[in-house]
């Protein structure tokens, strides 16, 4: 089940919320508990037994750590040994099958939703336990209702066990009228990025990857970019928003996952306000492990590419994901070295300009099916080869049809609007006509693919 | 506590759509976009293990919505008005006038139809008295009148037009595009008005002989008030327009005999119109095989048309030249299947179908 869906919003979503404010506090964990469960095993029936697998293994586990320091490690190969099965091991075999021309017989592995996801929450919580950051907790049921909570289960943010460990306890956990309120216009907001403009971008990126090359232009490749990139801001930073806006209708307070990240200066920025509990986790848990900045320089280099290496392959299991995380790993080395001592002599612009472009160029590689389709596709927005004109009569239609979606992206990839106070003051207004506005498109049928099935 | 009232008028709003999503009565039919809603699928063990429940469940929670016609009349005009979106599901609307979108071009498709109609001719065809009595033409989508000075893209129509005569070579090639303007279509249909179709149907009674006397002493019935396929398909709020259709004797004497259903029945079917698709008027609609017998005939001249709907409208124009035309429309019937019920010795044979069909003409067996 996916948020932006009739089933979820208007009958999962109201019985939930019922029930969890009828029955009494002490049972309120167990209806979020069966409701994501229930959420999960919705979209995913046969994939349930593995989440469950992985929350009674951990929380197991989790008991024994404190006195048993070295189950920390026995914690850290299961999980990612499951997440390896799953989501890598078709990849792997398949790539050595390649390499070496070897036919290996090996069946197709479905990949479990948001094993990604929780995989890295259990993780962070047998880890934390091992340092003694955290006490296990002992109750099975609050453990599995922080892993599968259905707000954050499929696509994050990433909450480590110790951002909501206080607020596990339904007693102590506090749910108000005014995070009720926040919440609320926190979940329209973010159904609003989702359907009505993540959706119709990704429609133009569809009809784009429709036209065949004889009708292509370049600024039909740049507008594809420009779109994408837009696509997944809003499809992932609006499915942020309507977590974090459930949470605080159930009383949690989630991380943030973005913050305007095209506004940024340099790629360091932009990654610091980019799926930014993705970024904190693998800072958290792989690059302070592995010495972070306080070693030689050769290992520090090291571990900034095994560290995008490893970020770029958590967002599937193909090179341009590898290739897509590497190419983040050089900019913020070429950065240190080189290109932030160049942009602090130049005015402001040049630093966004150059963060955008380099943005833009890398969504290109992540939705590309192979490398080589990456570099002709970015190839062709440079004019590469110079056979493809800057515009033709179905560019002119296609940037006409969507010039007004493309503008309002782009501005809602800013902070502009926030600068009009007047907009708080009919929040709830702007609540409801989301709601409604997203309603008709999903009653009408709207394409709204769900992006990560593959994370 | 500003606050607290703010959410409880949210409250009231989301869970109120909530309530009637769950005591709207189900509908089992939409007016509007003319097909059948989904209903709530079986469930079983097995349908929920695979998903096949699931995915039928959220067809029928969408399709069942409370309010659907306005809120995809809010979503079409959203796009519209708000986003400047030149279509809306590849539907354009430009002085009332709904068009969908013809684009890119399928030659392929094109010369897939133009296959099917060459077997049917060197299979039942070629060899008999009908040979050298064989006609094409294509009907124009509204987009040849409309998406050029719209600004929308739109297939080349005239090498649409010179591929289909290229390679029906045993064909007459009949251009009716001129005979034709955009007023002579329904705004809110597909489908041409039958009363604006005189110099067309002059057009093709010329090319293949017939000298049509009495065409231009139709007389014109109003059947009623409807709106066209597109104004469901578009969502958009557009008024009623009538339908008309053109009469005489003859034609009110003629009979039309349904292969499928084994039935008689007028050429124009009044409870055709009061039916799912009005355009069901011009004989009771699509059919795989048809007959229509003109008893008032002074001559044994008998016509063959391979046709899609558009045919249904037309064919009443050049009954008084002949004593029977056959209609058929292979959408419903494999061509291979033909030979059973028509036996071609010396009828006139017209393939005419629109340029919708031939761009995508899959349907066709």
């Amino acid at each position: 089940m996916i948020f932006s869906s009739i089933p979820f919003l208007y009958y999962f979503l109201p019985i939930v919320v019922m029930l969890y404010f009828v029955v009494p506090r002490n049972m309120a964990n167990s209806v979020l508990l069966l409701a994501s469960l229930f959420f999960y095993g919705y979209g995913e029936p046969k994939m349930l037994l593995v989440m469950v697998a992985t929350i009674i293994f951990s929380w197991a586990l989790g008991l024994k750590i404190p006195e048993k320091k070295w189950l920390t490690t026995v914690s850290v190969v299961v999980s990612l040994g499951v997440l390896v099965w799953f989501k890598y091991m078709g990849f792997f075999v398949e790539s050595f099958s390649d390499a070496f021309g070897v036919e290996v017989g090996f069946m197709n592995i479905a990949l479990p939703a948001g094993i990604s996801f929780y995989t890295f929450q259990t993780l962070s919580y047998t880890i934390d336990l091992g340092r003694g950051r955290i006490h296990p907790q002992k109750s099975l049921l609050d453990f599995a209702m922080y892993v599968a909570l259905f707000p954050q289960l499929i696509a994050g943010p990433i909450v480590v066990y110790s951002d909501v460990e206080n607020q596990l306890d339904a007693r102590l956990r506090k749910t108000t009228w005014d995070g009720a309120y926040e919440g609320i216009h926190r979940f329209c907001i973010g159904l609003g990025k989702k359907v009505i403009l993540a959706n119709n971008l990704a429609l133009f990126v569809q009809d784009f990857q429709a036209l065949a090359e004889d009708q292509r232009s370049v600024a039909m490749y740049w507008a594809y970019a420009v779109a994408f990139s837009m696509q997944i801001y809003f499809d992932f930073s609006g499915y942020s928003d309507m977590a974090i806006g459930l949470g605080k209708i159930f009383g949690f307070t989630f991380p943030e996952n973005f913050n305007y990240p095209f506004i940024s200066k340099n790629i360091s920025e932009f990654w610091r306000r980019w799926h930014m509990t993705l970024g904190g986790w693998f800072r958290e848990y792989v690059y302070i492990p592995l010495g972070g900045n306080r070693v030689s320089k050769g290992h520090w280099v090291f571990n900034i590419f095994m560290v995008w290496g490893l970020t770029g392959f958590w967002h599937g299991a193909n090179w341009t994901f590898l290739a897509w995380g590497l190419y983040f790993g050089i900019f913020l080395l070429l950065e240190k070295f080189f290109i932030n001592k160049v942009l602090d002599k130049l005015p402001g612009a040049f630093g966004h300009v150059y963060t955008v472009l380099a943005v833009i160029f890398s969504m290109v590689l992540f939705n590309a099916d192979t490398i080589g389709d990456a570099f002709t596709y970015i190839g062709a927005m440079l004019g590469a080869g110079g056979s493809l004109p800057f515009i033709n009569e179905i560019g002119k239609y296609y940037l006409g049809s969507y010039g007004i979606l493309l503008a309002a992206s782009i501005i809602g990839c800013t902070p502009v609007l926030k600068k009009f106070r007047w907009a708080h003051k009919i929040e709830p207004l702007i609540s409801v006509l989301l709601l409604l506005i997203a309603t008709a498109y999903l009653v009408d049928g709207s394409y709204n693919p769900f992006l990560y099935f593959r994370f | 506590m500003m606050k607290k009232i703010q959410v409880i008028i949210f409250a009231v709003v989301f869970f109120g759509i909530s309530v009637l999503t769950w005591v709207t009565p189900d509908k089992e039919y939409s007016e509007s976009e003319r097909r059948l809603l989904a209903k709530l699928p079986g469930i079983s063990m097995e349908t929920i293990i695979d998903g096949t429940f699931q995915d039928g469940a959220e067809k029928y929670v969408t399709d069942q919505f409370p309010f659907r016609d306005r809120l995809r009349s809010a979503k079409a005009l959203f796009e519209y008005k708000v986003f400047g979106k030149k279509d809306n599901n590849d539907l354009y609307e430009i002085d009332g006038h709904v068009s969908k979108i013809l684009w890119p071009y399928n030659a392929g498709s094109v010369t897939s139809a133009t296959d099917k109609f060459g077997k049917i001719y060197e299979s039942l065809i070629a060899g008999t008295e009908s040979e050298g009595k064989v006609y094409v033409s294509v009907i124009p989508d509204k987009g040849y009148y409309m998406a050029e000075a719209g600004g929308y893209p739109a297939i080349d129509y005239d090498v649409m037009f010179d591929q289909v005569a290229s390679e029906m070579p045993y064909a007459t090639f009949i251009d009716i595009a001129d005979t034709l303007t955009i007023d002579d279509y329904y705004k809110t249909d597909l489908h041409w008005r039958q009363e604006k179709l005189v110099p067309t149907a002059q057009a093709i009674g010329e090319a293949m002989g017939l000298k049509l006397d009495g065409i231009g002493s139709l007389k014109p019935v109003t059947a009623g008030d409807f709106r066209g396929v597109y104004y469901g398909q578009s969502a958009l709020p557009l008024p009623e327009e009538e339908m008309v259709y053109l009469t005489s004797d003859i034609i009110d004497g003629a009979v039309s005999y349904n292969f499928e259903t084994s039935k008689e029945a007028p050429v124009y079917n009044l409870e055709g119109f009061e039916g799912r698709d009005p355009y069901d008027l011009f004989l009771s609609g699509a059919t795989p095989l048809m007959t229509v017998t003109n008893p008032e005939a002074d001559t044994d001249r008998e016509l063959v048309i391979f046709r899609d709907s558009f045919g249904s409208s037309l064919a009443p124009l050049l009954l008084e030249d002949y004593a029977k035309i056959t209609l058929v429309d292979i959408r419903y019937i494999q061509s291979a299947f033909l030979g059973q019920f028509i036996e071609f010795d010396g009828q006139d044979v017209l393939f005419i179908y629109g340029t919708t069909i031939l761009n995508d003409s899959f349907t066709l067996k």
